[in-house]
C-alpha cells in the first residue's frame, strides 16, 4: 500500500470552487463550540479585499464571474430538472439546465433563449445542484440583458416597493377598497399586465416608522443592541410582522436600534433592473450602517430582520446576482441574520428564554426557497418545537409560485398557481385556520391561493411568549 | 442530548442519519446538493461480478468467497467488504429493505437478479424496485420493448436486439422484438424526460391512453419492457398498467434523470423529515473545529458568514472521486478537501489512456478505514476518534466494474451508525 506523506493534523487545504471562494467573513458565532477562529485555523483561502465602489456591478456584471466561473462544473447529471418546479408544470420554460449551464456558453452577452424569461428565479436548481453550479444565477444575470433595452412598465412598476409602500398608507381604506374591486383590477391587468386575481398587499393605516417613533424606541437590554431590518413589506405592508419581531427581540434581552431605512433592491434585481437594484442595495447598507456602532467598538452589531428574502440579498445575491463587491455590502452581509435564525444561534448558545406558554395546535410551516438558498437549513422548524404543545409540519414543497413578483404576472399567474398547487392543498389538509413562511409575498400567495391566513413564524413565537 | 453530523446525501449518508435518529440521536445532515442516489438505477447492486458474473452476491464477499482475497492481491489495497464484514453488508441491506417496504424494492441478498439495461445488456443486482422484477431474464422468455418516441434516452430497437442476441447467464436466450409509441407526456412538447413521462404516469388518464395504444401491439405470452418512467409519486402506477394491458410489466432503468433512483431518494428525505433530522442543505462543509483527538464541529459556508455545527461524532459520506470529495489537481495529485484525510492509492499508475481498456485504477482511490470505519492514518491509527467514512469515500473497491456500489454504502453505513450509536449510549 503506498501512503502520500501524512497531512499535517491541525490544518484544512481547503479546495473549494471558485464561486465559492468569495469574500466571507468567518465570525465567532454564538453556536461555535470552542476552537480558535476559523480564519486564522483552517481558511487557506484569504479573504478578498473588497474592492471600494460598485464599478461593475449591475447590468455590466451580468453573465459573468462568479456564477460564470461555475459552470464548467455542470456534469449535465439533470438533479435541477427534476427539482424545478416550474418545469414541471410548463413546457413554456425549457428547464435550469438548458437555459442555464449549456445556453450560458453560447451567450456571449446576448441572449439565446426567450424561455428564459419563465424562469421564475426561485433559486431551486443551485440549491439542489451537487456540483455547485450557480444555475439559478446565471439566469437572473441572462435575463436582465435580454430584458434590457425593453424592459415592460409593469415590471417597472413592480419593483417600486416602496413608493408602492408611500403612496398606500395614507390612503389604506381607499388602496385596498380598490385593490378589491373586480373592476379595478380587470383594468389593472388590461393597462398594465397585472392578473387580476394575484395577490396583492394590504395597505396599513400606519408604517412601521410611525409607529417606532410614536412608540419611542426600546429601553437598553441585557443582550445589549441590536438592529433590526424591516425592509420595505415589512416597513408599510407587514406592519405587524415587524412589531412582533422587535418585541420578541425586546422580550428576549435587546435593545433595538431601527436605522431609517429603504428597500433592499431585491425586487428590481428579479425583475432584471441591475443598476437600479444595485444602488438601492448600496443605499440599504449606508443606511443600515449609519447605526449599530457599539461605542468604542469597531465591530458594528448584529443585524436581524423578519424578511426572509431580503436577509438573502443583502448575504448572497447582491454579490452573487448583482456582483456588488463594495465593502459596505461586505461589512453588512456578514452581519445579518434571519429572526428565526438568530433565535436559533440564542438558542444554541444558551441564551434564550425557554418560559414559552403551550400551544397546542398543528400547522403547517413552509420554508421559502430565497430563504432555502442562504443554506442554513429551518431555523423557524427548529425554534417553533421549543414551543411546548406545538406541532410544526414542514411543507416539503418547492415553491409557492410566487416567487417575489412572477406570480404577479398576467402570462405568469397560472404557472405560478400550477406550482404552488401542491403547497396549497399540504396547507390546507394541515390546517384550514394557519400557516407559516418567512417571507411576504409568499404569504400572500399562499393566503390568497389556499384561503388559510399565512403568519410569520415570529408570529407564534410573539403569542408564546405571551406578548399578544 | 448527543449530536451527529453527518456530511453528505447519497445512500451512505441517507441511510447512516437515518439509523443514527432512529437511535433517538440528534443528526444534522449536511449536504451541497442533492446526494447522487436519484442517478442511480434505483437497484441494490452488492456484487455482481468478481470479475465473473455473481450469482450470490452475500457468499461472494464473505471470507473465503472470491472478492476480497483477489482484490487485495491485485491492487496492494484491502477492500471495504473485507473491514465491513458480510454480516453487516446483510444488515445494511435488510435495514433498507425493511425502511421502504416491499413497495420499493424486493430481491434477496443471497441471489442476484439479473436484468435488462437500457443498452440491452443483462446487469446482476441484489434488490430491485418490484416494477423490474418481472425483467429478471429466463431463457424463453418472450419480450416486447415498448420506446416511446418523445423519449429520446431510450431506444427500443438497441435494446431489443442487443438482448436477443445475448446468450444469458444460464445459457438459453430470449425471444425479443420491440414497438415504438408516439404518445405526448406533455401536450406540444416533442423531447420530455422520463421524470416528465413518470409524472404523467402517476395519472390514471394517461395511463389509460398508454395501455390503449400499447395493448394492441402485444402478441400473445409476451412481457412487456418499459423505460423506467411508470410513476413517481403513485408505487402502483406499473402494476395499474400491468393489469390494464393483462400482461406482465417491467421497468428497464435509464441514465439521469432517473426516476427509480429519484423514488428511493424521495422515500428516504422523506423519512428523515418525519424523523426530525436537521436538513442544511445548499453549501459545501468548508472546515472542522477539533478538541484533542476528536472532531466537535463542522463548519458549513452559510450565506453571509459561515455557520459552525457542533457534534459529537462524523459520518462522512461525501463520495469519492466522481463527486469531488476526492479532488485531482493538473500533476495527478490526489487531496481530500474538507479534513485534509490520508488517502490510501493502489500500486503502480493511476490513470493510463486506453479508455476501453482495462479499469482505472484511480477509482480505488479512497481512505483506509478500521472495522467501525474510522478513517485511518498511513500509522493504523484512527485520524480523529469520532470521525467515520462511509460509502464512495473508502478505498479499495472499483465500484462501477464490481457493481458493488451501494453493498458497500449500506454496510458501511450501518457499521459507522451502528458504533457510533455504542459509543454515545
Amino acid at each position: 500500500m503506498n501512503w502520500p506523506p501524512k497531512p499535517s493534523r491541525k490544518g484544512s487545504p481547503n479546495a473549494r470552487t471558485p464561486a465559492d471562494a468569495a469574500p466571507r467573513a468567518a465570525d465567532a458565532r454564538p453556536s461555535a463550540a470552542g476552537g480558535r477562529p476559523a480564519a486564522k485555523r483552517l481558511r487557506a483561502t484569504p479573504p478578498t479585499t473588497a474592492q471600494s465602489g460598485s464599478d461593475k456591478a449591475g447590468l455590466a456584471f451580468a453573465g459573468h464571474e462568479l456564477a460564470r466561473a461555475s459552470l464548467d462544473a455542470c456534469v449535465k447529471c439533470t438533479i435541477c430538472e427534476t427539482q424545478c418546479p416550474v418545469m414541471a408544470v410548463t413546457p413554456l420554460f425549457s428547464g435550469p439546465k438548458y437555459a442555464g449551464p449549456q445556453g450560458e456558453r453560447f451567450r456571449h452577452g446576448e441572449s439565446v433563449d426567450g424561455s428564459l424569461d419563465y424562469c421564475s428565479s426561485c433559486g431551486t436548481c443551485t440549491l439542489v445542484c451537487p456540483q455547485g453550479v450557480k444555475i439559478a444565477e446565471l439566469n437572473a444575470q441572462a435575463r436582465a440583458v435580454m430584458k434590457s433595452g425593453h424592459m415592460p412598465l409593469r415590471d417597472r412598476l413592480v419593483s417600486q416597493t416602496v413608493l408602492m409602500g408611500k403612496v398606500m398608507t395614507p390612503l389604506a381604506g381607499l388602496a385596498n377598497g380598490a385593490l378589491a374591486n373586480p373592476l379595478a383590477r380587470l383594468a389593472l391587468e388590461k393597462a398594465v399586465g397585472v392578473h387580476r386575481d394575484a395577490p396583492l398587499p394590504t395597505a396599513q393605516p400606519q408604517s412601521f416608522a410611525q409607529w417606532w417613533k410614536q412608540r419611542g424606541g426600546s429601553k437598553p437590554g441585557p443582550q445589549g443592541r441590536i438592529v433590526f431590518f424591516h425592509g420595505c413589506a415589512g416597513g408599510y405592508f407587514e406592519v405587524e410582522t415587524s412589531k412582533r419581531a422587535v418585541e420578541v427581540l425586546e422580550r428576549v434581552g435587546y435593545e433595538v436600534v431601527v436605522p431609517k431605512q429603504g428597500c433592499c433592491g431585491l425586487a428590481q434585481q428579479s425583475n432584471g433592473l441591475f443598476d437600479q437594484a444595485a444602488k438601492s442595495v448600496l443605499k440599504l447598507c449606508d443606511a443600515l450602517l449609519s447605526t449599530g456602532r457599539t461605542p468604542g467598538s469597531a465591530k458594528g452589531l448584529t443585524i436581524v430582520s423578519a424578511s426572509g428574502s431580503c436577509t438573502g440579498m443583502l448575504k448572497r445575491e447582491a454579490r452573487e446576482i448583482l456582483g456588488v463587491t463594495d465593502d459596505r455590502l461586505a461589512d453588512v452581509s456578514v452581519r445579518v441574520r434571519d429572526i428565526m435564525e438568530f433565535l436559533l444561534d440564542l438558542h444554541e448558545a444558551g441564551r434564550l428564554p425557554l418560559d414559552f406558554q403551550p400551544l397546542e395546535m398543528t400547522v403547517p410551516y413552509h420554508a421559502p426557497c430565497q430563504l432555502k438558498g442562504q443554506g442554513m437549513g429551518m431555523p423557524a422548524l427548529e425554534v417553533l418545537r421549543l414551543i411546548p404543545g406545538l406541532t410544526v409540519v414542514e411543507s416539503g414543497r418547492a415553491c409557492c409560485g410566487m416567487a417575489g413578483t412572477y406570480g404577479l404576472k398576467k402570462e405568469k399567474h397560472a404557472i405560478a398557481q400550477a406550482v404552488g398547487k401542491p403547497l396549497f392543498d399540504m396547507v390546507r389538509a394541515t390546517n384550514p385556520d394557519l400557516a407559516l413562511c418567512d417571507t411576504e409575498t409568499c404569504r400572500w400567495q399562499l393566503a390568497k391561493s389556499s384561503g388559510v391566513r399565512t403568519e410569520h413564524p415570529i408570529y407564534l413565537v410573539h403569542k408564546a411568549y405571551g406578548l399578544d | 442530548m448527543s449530536t451527529v453530523v453527518v456530511i453528505g446525501a447519497g445512500l451512505a449518508g441517507l441511510a447512516s442519519a437515518s439509523r443514527l435518529a432512529e437511535a433517538g440521536i440528534d443528526v444534522t445532515l449536511v449536504t451541497k446538493g442533492l446526494g447522487g442516489l436519484q442517478l442511480s438505477q434505483g437497484t441494490i447492486d452488492i456484487l455482481g461480478y468478481s470479475p465473473q458474473r455473481v450469482t450470490n452476491p452475500l457468499a461472494a464477499i464473505a471470507p473465503g468467497g472470491p472478492l476480497v482475497p483477489d482484490s487485495t492481491a491485485a491492487t496492494g489495497l484491502i477492500h471495504p467488504y473485507a473491514m465491513i464484514g458480510a454480516e453487516r453488508v446483510k444488515a445494511g441491506v435488510e435495514y433498507l429493505a425493511e425502511l421502504l417496504g416491499e413497495s420499493m424494492l424486493v430481491g434477496d441478498p443471497t441471489r442476484n437478479f439479473q436484468l435488462p439495461t437500457a443498452l440491452g445488456g443483462v446487469r446482476p443486482t441484489a434488490l430491485a424496485a418490484p416494477s423490474m422484477a418481472a425483467g429478471d431474464v429466463k431463457a424463453g422468455d418472450k419480450w416486447v420493448i415498448a420506446g416511446l418516441r418523445r423519449l429520446k434516452d431510450f431506444h427500443a430497437r438497441l435494446v431489443a436486439g442487443n438482448l436477443a442476441r445475448t446468450t444469458l447467464p444460464d445459457g438459453g436466450s430470449l425471444q425479443v422484438r420491440a414497438v415504438s409509441l408516439d404518445l405526448p407526456a406533455v401536450k406540444g412538447e416533442v423531447d420530455s424526460n422520463a421524470v416528465i413521462y413518470a409524472r404523467a404516469c402517476d395519472d390514471q388518464g394517461f395511463r389509460v391512453r398508454l395501455a390503449g395504444e400499447l395493448k394492441p401491439l402485444l402478441k400473445r405470452g409476451e412481457k412487456v419492457g418499459l423505460p423506467a418512467m411508470l410513476g413517481l409519486r403513485d408505487p402502483l402506477a406499473w402494476h395499474d398498467l400491468s393489469q390494464k394491458l393483462g400482461t406482465q410489466v417491467f421497468e428497464i432503468p435509464l441514465g439521469p434523470p432517473s426516476v427509480p433512483g429519484l423514488r428511493l431518494n424521495d422515500a428516504l428525505l422523506a423519512h428523515l423529515r418525519r424523523l426530525g433530522v436537521r436538513l442544511v442543505n445548499g453549501n459545501r462543509a468548508i472546515g472542522y473545529r477539533a478538541e484533542g483527538d476528536a472532531v466537535t464541529g463542522i463548519e458549513v459556508a452559510t450565506a453571509g458568514a459561515p455557520r459552525v455545527y457542533r457534534c459529537d461524532a462524523v459520518v462522512y459520506a461525501p463520495g469519492g472521486l466522481e463527486s469531488g470529495a476526492i479532488a485531482m489537481d493538473a500533476d495527478g495529485e490526489l487531496s481530500e478537501a474538507l479534513f485534509g484525510l490520508p488517502l490510501a492509492r493502489p500500486d503502480g499508475e493511476l490513470l493510463h489512456g486506453r479508455f476501453w481498456g482495462a479499469e482505472q485504477p484511480v477509482f480505488r482511490v479512497g481512505v483506509a478505514v478500521d472495522s467501525s470505519m474510522r478513517v485511518l492514518g498511513p500509522d493504523s491509527a484512527p485520524v480523529w476518534a469520532n470521525l467515520r467514512a462511509a460509502g464512495g469515500l473508502l478505498g479499495g473497491a472499483n465500484r462501477i466494474a464490481e457493481k458493488s456500489g451501494e453493498g458497500i454504502a449500506l454496510g458501511s453505513a450501518v457499521a459507522a451508525a451502528d458504533a457510533i450509536i455504542e459509543e454515545l449510549s
